[in-house]
């Protein structure tokens, strides 16, 4: 069943799963040109071949700001409404199954988190969090846009 | 049928269904084009037949595909054509109107068959129709218009569009309604008989090519970059030049699969200005005009609502009734005329109504009522500046919201959907002399020119149509001062707000040192024009535009992004945008450039493009651009006199020079046109270019001398603009002495002044020599002498008689100039 199918990886140090029908890639990030104007989770676009993409920081989109600075490197990417987005991630990412599927949140989880949690997804007996990725395009986050 | 049949199955007969319906609604919008012309003359046996074809049609589709219902109602519409076809029934505007109700309930009907959303119309509804089929030749309408029809663009029908066969060959293939010609034929057989052809392809895949066309173009710079970066070998090069010349080609193809006639904005616009002039009382004859030219489907989609918005306007408030007409002064018949033309990379759709006007009063009362501005304010505000209040939202002079406009979209929305598609809108009223409203639309979205703006690291593409003019900011022609924080530019004595780009995206100002900042003077689609100081401008580029995401649209000062030939993703700067970021005034909608000097004088003006160039002897002459090759450099030495004339060596041919100086200093370097009338070329030697300008069409005062075709105003200045005709004439005569020798003509009355002056200068102008006495000198081809005058006997040529009076048996009328031509012509034994 692809309903099993997640990309498992690393958002602002936390294990995260994304449901693999809503990615394209997972690609290794160029130079990143920044938008001005734009609300700080966006990042800026990067050119993927002849195609360009929105670079997403989701981090800054769960927290309001980036911890760091580091420079993302890789990143998911996703075409969301017609646009293609690349969504920044800490590190690479594994493609499986997940038998379980999707449990619901137990316990109480960082109010930061909390508007993007799915759900947690188990895999070698790890718990991931289920985010979808066009939670954080828009600016619903903690993070208020800028003026 | 029996082809489809065998292949059976609900797939198959859905897929006969859903093209039947695009092909009728199809054939219903093309047909809704001439219901006017056909109520105006209902004897017009050509448009009955093509809607007596249209119910035969549907009738006999209808037959098989087991509609029961549109059948019962095309056969009746059908049967009432054929009595008019016959003779036995006469066609009357009230009958004509029950066909035209048929004709909207099948169009309905199809539209619901496409679309189950729509809702349904009882089939009880369909007899108060088709009883006034029979009952309707009393004069007068006994039923009630059919509801209202769903908005413009049926599903059905975006879904489709017509491409034409040739250029889409190579990807008919995987298009399923490419079936060999006999398993179509038996659903529309009658039709395709005489269609052009052609083939139906979801526009989807149309979109999907040019998608992918976009991407292969930015692949393509994209290795042109890497190739750049790392040096290719010129083999190399010059296969991918191959390569970036046939995806260049290819885009033009595709582009062009993408290109509608202007017709189908027009197709709905008859029948619209129709039913609304009943409905409203009033007369108004329509004239479409400009609707071959071409545009982009998604564009014509886009116009199409504004366009109807501006019709329904002005026959709603524009046009008066034919009572106030009367009273006006004017033709109780109001004029709508509506026309598209290409100017450059953009189309402009003109709306002109020669009915009352905008009411600027009611305008400014209004806007003061809904406090947008003080009276005072209104007081000191331009005319132009009280016909844009039309475009604020809320603001509509009609006194009461009526049904046939005032549903609440204003002009405002008009606006707003315009620009939205990168377009412009301008507006021109004349109290009770009518409204001119001017869309100006982009010709496509995709691609388009752009400029490359510095500023720091970062760089932005500005489309260029926005761009009316670059200049360093320490250029004498601009004065930049600092008023209460506001920065004005005063170039060439026009005012301009002057905003910086960085101030604008909140950048840093770089200084870099690398000179002088660059102006650009920025017309948007909304306010006036203003400045733009930047970095500076880099390189010049075609851009592949796509749609920037909500992100970073949301900020309003980006309109799209591109990848450009550096590599680097860069966004498309959105000038309307940037002026309301920087808080600039939008209430002029045209500025400057909407000045009447340089709009209706020039339309009625016909102009063409000219090259004013210096003569040897310093006077400054026109010549028509359309015949100027090139301008070109010619070494003195380079030319040959013979006896025929001169001659200029260009690339081992000779050419006949034509104005070349009598003794030009040895070593000296001539300039020269190239002049080319599509087969021969000849050089005409000038001494400097000076400018290319736009010269009137018409010849002011002609002029006797052979090669110039006479005077032309020029703004205050008069010029002898060249006779392109007389000089290849001239060339082609050096060239082919024998043959082309001129007619040499002799006239005989030398006393006689309409002779001497009239037809001596036409006989001239035509190329003949002429000479004039009472004998004629050397040998003429021809002698020409008047009825009145003495008879000449032993005449050594042809003598050809002229009478003041009318053709007579041996003499021919004087001002029968074919007549002349043609006689003189015979009796030299050549065509002149």
């Amino acid at each position: 069943m692809t309903d099993t199918l997640f990309l498992f990886t690393l958002v602002a140090g936390t294990p995260v799963a994304v449901r693999a029908s809503e990615i394209e890639a997972v690609v290794r990030l160029g130079e990143v040109v920044p938008i001005p104007l734009a609300p700080p989770h966006v990042r800026g676009l990067a050119a993927l071949r002849s195609r360009v993409l929105t670079v997403i920081h989701m981090e800054t989109q769960i927290f309001g700001k980036a911890r760091g600075d580091a420079p993302a490197i890789f990143a998911i990417v996703a075409e969301i409404g017609g646009h293609s987005y690349a969504f920044c991630v800490d590190a690479l990412s594994d493609i499986c199954h997940a038998q379980g599927g999707v449990l619901p949140v137990q316990g109480r989880i960082d109010a930061a988190w909390a508007p993007f949690a799915g759900g947690l997804v188990e895999r070698e007996g790890q718990s991931h969090l289920l985010l979808t990725l066009a939670d954080f395009i828009a600016g619903s986050g903690s993070a208020a846009r800028a003026a | 049928m029996i082809a489809a049949r065998s292949k059976g199955g609900a797939a198959r007969m859905d897929e006969i269904l859903g093209e039947f319906i695009a092909e009728t609604l199809e054939t219903l919008e093309a047909l809704s084009g001439e219901i006017v012309a056909w109520e105006r003359d209902p004897t017009d046996r050509a448009r009955l037949d093509a809607f007596f074809r249209f119910f035969h049609t549907v009738k006999g589709s209808c037959g098989f595909l087991n509609l029961p219902r549109f059948e019962r109602l095309a056969h009746a519409a059908e049967d009432v054509l054929a009595d008019i076809r016959r003779g036995t029934r006469t066609a009357d505007p009230a009958m004509i109107t029950a066909v035209l109700a048929v004709m909207d309930r099948i169009g309905m009907l199809a539209r619901r068959a496409a679309d189950a959303g729509l809702p349904d119309i009882p089939e009880a509804q369909d007899d108060a129709l088709l009883d006034a089929l029979h009952l309707a030749s009393d004069g007068y309408e006994i039923f009630t218009p059919p509801p209202a029809a769903p908005p413009v663009s049926p599903p059905a029908r975006q879904d489709m569009a017509q491409a034409p066969e040739p250029s889409m060959s190579a990807s008919a293939q995987p298009v399923e309604t490419a079936l060999p010609d006999e398993e179509r034929q038996p659903a529309d057989a009658p039709r395709r008989a005489s269609a052009p052809r052609s083939i139906r392809l979801p526009l989807a895949l149309i979109d999907q090519l040019m998608n992918g066309i976009s991407d292969m173009v930015l692949a393509r710079n994209d290795l042109a970059r890497r190739m750049r970066d790392h040096g290719a070998d010129p083999e190399l090069e010059s296969s991918f030049e191959r390569l970036s010349a046939n995806v260049a080609d290819l885009r033009d193809m595709i582009s062009k699969t993408r290109m509608q006639r202007v017709d189908r904005l027009y197709a709905a616009i008859p029948r619209m200005v129709r039913d609304l002039t009943r409905d409203l009382g009033k007369k108004v004859r329509l004239e479409l005009d400009g609707g071959d030219v071409e545009m982009d489907r998604e564009m014509i989609e886009m116009v199409l609502d504004p366009l109807t918005h501006i019709v329904r306007n002005a026959l709603d408030h524009g046009i008066e009734t034919p009572g106030q007409r009367r009273a006006a002064g004017k033709d109780e018949t109001g004029a709508l005329h509506i026309v598209a033309r290409q100017s450059g990379n953009q189309i402009v759709v003109e709306v002109a109504d020669d009915g009352r006007g905008i009411d600027r009063a009611a305008l400014v009362d209004k806007a003061v009522a809904a406090r947008l501005c003080t009276a005072a304010e209104a007081a000191q505000m331009s005319d132009a500046d009280r016909l844009a209040l039309i475009f604020h939202p809320g603001l509509s002079t009609a006194r009461e919201v009526t049904a046939v406009s005032g549903r609440g979209v204003g002009m405002d929305v008009v606006r707003a959907n315009i620009e939205q598609i990168g377009g412009v809108i301008g507006i021109e009223s004349l109290a009770g002399r009518g409204t001119t409203i001017t869309l100006r639309v982009p010709l496509t979205l995709t691609i388009i020119p752009g400029l490359i703006i510095r500023s720091g690291a970062h760089f932005f593409a500005m489309p260029r149509g926005n761009v009316v003019e670059l200049l360093h900011e320490n250029s004498a022609m601009v004065a930049i001062e600092r008023i209460g924080g506001a920065q004005v530019a005063t170039i060439r004595g026009e005012r301009y707000a002057l905003i910086a780009l960085e101030d604008v995206l909140r950048l840093d100002r770089v200084d870099t040192g690398t000179g002088p900042r660059t102006l650009m003077v920025i017309r948007s689609s909304v306010g006036r024009p203003y400045v733009l100081g930047v970095e500076s401008v880099e390189s010049n580029e075609e851009l592949v535009i796509r749609p920037a995401p909500p992100a970073i649209t949301a900020a309003g000062a980006f309109a799209g992004m591109t990848l450009p030939d550096n590599g680097q993703p860069m966004l498309l700067l959105d000038a309307a945008g940037i002026a309301q970021i920087a808080g600039l005034p939008l209430r002029e909608t045209e500025g400057p450039l909407a000045r009447p000097a340089a709009g209706p004088d020039e339309a009625r003006d016909p102009t063409i493009q000219a090259l004013m160039y210096r003569e040897g002897d310093g006077r400054r002459r026109l010549m028509p651009l359309g015949v100027v090759d090139r301008v070109e450099d010619l070494p003195a030495d380079r030319l040959v006199r013979t006896a025929n004339g001169v001659y200029a060596r260009i690339d081992d041919r000779l050419l006949p020079a034509l104005n070349a100086p009598a003794a030009p200093a040895a070593g000296a370097t001539l300039k020269a046109l190239r002049l080319h009338d599509g087969h021969d070329q000849l050089c005409y030697l000038i001494d400097d270019v000076i400018d290319i300008i736009d010269a009137p069409a018409r010849i002011d005062v002609p002029l006797g001398e052979p090669r110039l075709a006479g005077l032309v105003m020029v703004e205050d200045a008069q010029y002898e603009m060249i006779d392109p005709f007389a000089i290849f004439a001239e060339a082609a005569r050096a060239d082919a002495p024998d043959r082309a020798r001129p007619v040499r003509c002799h006239i005989a009355d030398p006393d006689d002044p309409w002779m001497r002056n009239i037809l001596a200068t036409l006989l001239v102008q035509a190329g003949y020599e002429v000479s004039i006495g009472p004998a004629p000198e050397g040998a003429p081809d021809i002698i020409l002498r008047t009825d009145t005058g003495a008879p000449i006997a032993g005449a050594p040529a042809p003598v050809l008689t002229l009478s003041a009076a009318g053709r007579t048996d041996d003499a021919i009328y004087r001002y029968d100039r074919a007549g002349l031509m043609a006689a003189i012509a015979q009796a030299t034994g050549r065509a002149a």
